[in-house]
């Protein structure tokens, strides 16, 4: 099979791995050296695919063959897709080129189950090794870190990629186990905390050999299982704390072809992803906890964003005053986002926050309006009930199909 | 007055000398293009004379709104060097709400700004380079793009990190840079549009591109409103997009897959699942337990460590952070402290068996941390069957509770208060109990003072059990 033919059944076999990002890694340059690549912490979206979702990295698997069925997955064992391996000399010219045509900032790596664990970690490790050590390759690398790999594999993977990953893919141990009865929450925890004792141990002695600089990150699919958003989040939660991730990536679940029947056969909306992002976005910048966005079970609104529903089920907060409240309280008030709460809060140490400032930052006046209080606006003291304004802010309403059942053939 | 500038070096010269003879915004013209007339070409013209009362004060600038003026200078608009001057005059004079984007001089210069830094930004990202055939010689790379901001030569700089020693060129209408692998070079305009070279490996490409789309998901709206309208021409993905969208819209929406590709033959891998099992440690019972809701939000039980046939046991209160990642009790800052008061005791800690009442890490989210939580007295009850497995094993003479929570699951009691026995060794089911704080405790006490002496408790409270095991007597016969 020619490297073509590879590439378009393991980069459509990779496609449903939500992650992308090329941040976070240390600068690097390649400038009057051998070797390519540079890096400047940033990341950038080379191309947006008509999905909306960017490329910036190149994302294949190594091989889509797999020795594990877990269900949701389109390359699980019992599926009847086309299969195809590349060679390590393959993905590595693959990149290189990519790389100086400046389609991409990187590489993100990821396989199927083949042989063992071990095998399939080294056949990802030999990848970035023959990257980093023969080409000089300084863009970035993300590997997919398998879980059950012995731990000094999981090492030389550090030592090479700026970012390891291990997928959580379900949010709870009971559906990781009837979904993907190969996987165990348990060495997914284990790996998690593995690689984060490795970057403790990096961060604590700065001299101690390069381990995954961009640090680790992983990925849910919503909507495979039963799993509501408050628990999607308290287990977001749980992972950012304990294994202090940079991302959890959340990825709606796509209908597969020749679909078990023990998954759906229908996407979830994406709106609800959307939303997950930005509650995720306030646990991780605002310091919102999940009781806060979401305290009892059940799904994020789709209509609103999570911090406006926030505000209307906190109205005791609101009008704040923003010559006088904290800029992490500011943050808060809908409408205002991190970047302008911090330019309110220099602004106000020239002079008085006015009316007029806000909408030259910017924000959204309709949204704010019943939310605030400057030096020359003041609504007294609001009493339109929350649902009233609820209505007024809340997105469009969606036409509902005419005929979904001629739709959804 | 007109002044002709045509860099931001040549503005800044000017304008600083500007500044310092107190010409106001108001009497300067700036201008950036030869027009022939009789224009003054970067020299100072008449300049106003000095006002020789006061001293001359050159604007002290801020690197950040040096930075600022300096992007943008970058920004195509031919009333940029009076408006930047009009800026460095108002900051000059006092006013730093320039500085600020809801004053009126100040958001135009952020717009400039932004719309610079973007314009760096979609060159560094869209822009294509073309591969020539190596018979072709230098450049081996070659690209085309129009940027509607003077950027070329930033990014130029961006694309000398990226591509090593390889060389490339990059044309614009209105200039050129070479990068020959060690050196750049500027030029004027070397094409008048994009590329006209044929690079075979753009294939890969647009296959890629076309199999990491996932038609399930279409949403073309979210590409568009990335992707400015006026990049699209000269991007080699453009020209397969209505194709994949049109495709998608048509029914692939269905599946996620790419339609050649199930068109292909498929493959099931025939393996059993038993086979398929990856071999992994059979999962102790300790592994499993689910005695309480502990266990889902920590990485693992953490069993006591020590000898096997030890004659004291330490008994904490449950494992930390670090030991809910190691998997193994007082390895944390708590653990160096016990380390520590064990070595002033004389007591070997791999004589000794050290465990937790509680096996599983009970905390609370605080931002990215995770915060201590003391567990409850059903969590200890619960987790007391773990501790009586581990003391019917181990049978030790001695018992050292450190802490509350340890002493409750010892004493199997809610009510039992640590003040009631601390120091004062008892006996409890036929074992010598010695209860004192916790390591933490002692780490968390804001006096240094009130730590030495948690600390010296501790090591008391370790030296007793040291001799109750050995047989000794419950008080210090020393200390009086």
């Amino acid at each position: 099979m020619e490297t073509i033919d590879k590439l378009e059944i393991l980069a459509d076999a990779a496609k449903y791995d939500a992650s992308c990002a090329s941040s976070g890694a240390p600068k690097r340059s390649s400038e009057g050296r051998d070797g390519i690549g540079a890096t400047n912490g940033m990341g950038i979206c080379h191309s947006y695919t008509p999905d909306g979702r960017c490329v910036s990295l190149l994302k294949i698997l190594l091989t889509n063959f797999c020795a594990y069925d877990c269900q949701y997955c389109v390359n699980r064992r019992s599926s009847n897709v086309p299969r195809a391996r590349f060679s390590v000399q393959e993905v590595v010219k693959l990149t290189v080129d990519f790389y100086l045509r400046n389609y991409i900032d990187g590489l993100f790596l990821s396989s199927g189950i083949i042989r063992s664990a071990d095998y399939t970690m080294e056949q990802l490790v030999a990848v970035a090794r023959e990257l980093r050590e023969v080409h000089q390759f300084r863009g970035y690398i993300h590997l997919k870190t398998i879980p059950d790999a012995d731990a000094a594999l999981i090492e030389a993977a550090g030592r090479y990629a700026d970012r390891l990953s291990v997928n959580i893919e379900l949010p709870t141990q009971n559906s990781i186990e009837q979904l993907a009865p190969e996987k165990s929450v348990h060495t997914i925890k284990l790996a998690m905390g593995n690689i984060r004792l490795k970057l403790d141990e990096k961060e604590a002695e700065p001299k101690a050999p390069v381990f995954a600089p961009a640090g680790q990150s992983t990925q849910m699919i919503v909507g495979a299982d039963a799993s509501d958003d408050q628990r999607i989040l308290s287990t977001a939660e749980t992972l950012y704390g304990s294994y202090k991730l940079k991302r959890v990536y959340y990825s709606a679940f796509s209908p597969i072809p020749q679909s078990p029947k023990s998954v759906p056969l229908a996407p979830p909306p994406l709106l609800r992803e959307h939303r997950l992002y930005q509650a995720d976005f306030l646990l991780r910048g605002y310091g919102f906890q999940v009781k806060e966005l979401l305290p009892a079970s059940g799904n994020l609104a789709l209509d609103i964003d999570p911090k406006l529903a926030w505000a209307l089920a906190n109205r005791e907060h609101f009008p704040m005053d923003l010559n006088r409240a904290e800029l992490a309280m500011i943050a808060r008030v809908p409408g205002i986002g991190l970047r302008n709460a911090k330019r309110i809060v220099e602004l106000r140490r020239m002079r008085q926050v006015r009316y007029a400032d806000l909408s030259r930052l910017r924000c959204s006046m309709k949204k704010i309006a019943p939310f605030i209080i400057t030096a020359d606006y003041s609504p007294a003291r609001d009493t339109t009930p929350s649902e009233t304004l609820r209505r007024a802010m809340a997105d469009a309403p969606e036409q509902m199909p005419l005929w979904p059942e001629l739709q959804a053939a | 007055m007109l002044l002709l500038v045509r860099s931001f070096d040549e503005w800044r010269a000017a304008a600083r000398q500007l500044i310092v003879r107190r010409a106001p915004p108001e009497s300067v013209q700036w201008t950036g293009q030869e027009e022939g007339g009789d224009l003054l070409s970067g020299a100072m013209p008449e300049l106003p004379p000095q006002a020789s009362q006061q001293p001359d004060v050159a604007p002290r600038v801020p690197r950040q709104l040096m930075e600022m003026l300096q992007s943008a200078a970058c920004y195509r608009d031919p009333g940029r060097w009076a408006f930047l001057y009009r800026v460095l005059w108002r900051w000059h004079h006092g006013e730093q709400e320039i500085l600020s984007m809801a004053d009126e001089d100040g958001g135009r210069l952020q717009h400039m700004v932004k719309a610079v830094h973007h314009e760096v930004h979609d060159m560094h990202a869209y822009l294509r380079f073309r591969e020539r055939p190596e018979s072709a010689g230098a450049p081996r790379y070659v690209a085309w793009f129009e940027p509607a901001h003077d950027v070329l030569h930033e990014v130029a700089l961006h694309f000398a990190k990226r591509m090593g020693r390889n060389s490339w060129l990059i044309a614009t209408p209105e200039a050129s840079v070479l990068w020959d692998g060690s050196t750049l070079h500027s030029t004027g305009p070397l094409m008048r549009s994009a590329a006209d070279i044929d690079d075979p490996g753009e294939a890969m490409w647009l296959t890629y591109y076309r199999s990491i789309f996932n038609p399930a998901r279409l949403n073309a709206d979210i590409m568009h409103s990335h992707i400015r309208s006026r990049f699209w021409k000269n991007l080699p993905e453009a020209a397969v997009v209505p194709q994949m969208v049109s495709q998608a819209a048509a029914g692939a929406r269905k599946v996620g897959q790419l339609d050649t590709v199930g068109k292909r033959k498929g493959a099931t891998i025939p393996i059993a699942p038993e086979d398929a099992q990856p071999e992994r440690q059979q999962p102790s019972t300790l592994d499993e337990c689910r005695r309480c809701d502990l266990w889902q939000n920590a990485t693992q039980a953490v069993g006591g460590q020590g000898a096997r046939r030890a004659k004291v046991m330490l008994v904490g209160e449950q494992p930390g952070d670090q030991e809910d990642l190691a998997g193994k009790p007082f390895v944390g800052p708590a653990g160096e402290l016990l380390d520590r008061a064990m070595d002033q005791a004389g007591m070997d800690r791999r004589k000794v068996y050290i465990t937790n009442a509680v096996k599983h890490f009970k905390w609370e989210p605080r931002g990215k941390r995770r915060l201590h939580k003391t567990p409850g007295q059903r969590e200890v009850m619960a987790c007391h069957y773990w501790l009586e497995t581990e003391l019917e094993a181990i049978g030790p003479d001695v018992l050292v509770a450190l802490g509350s929570t340890a002493l409750k699951s010892i004493m199997q009691s809610g009510s039992v208060a640590l003040k009631d026995h601390f120091g004062k060794p008892f006996q409890h089911e036929g074992r010598w109990v010695v209860a004192t704080y916790h390591p933490s405790y002692a780490l968390r006490v804001p006096s240094s003072e009130a730590r030495a002496e948690a600390l010296a408790a501790i090591v008391e409270a370790l030296r007793t059990a040291k001799r109750l095991s050995e047989g000794g007597p419950p008080e210090d016969p020393m200390a009086a």
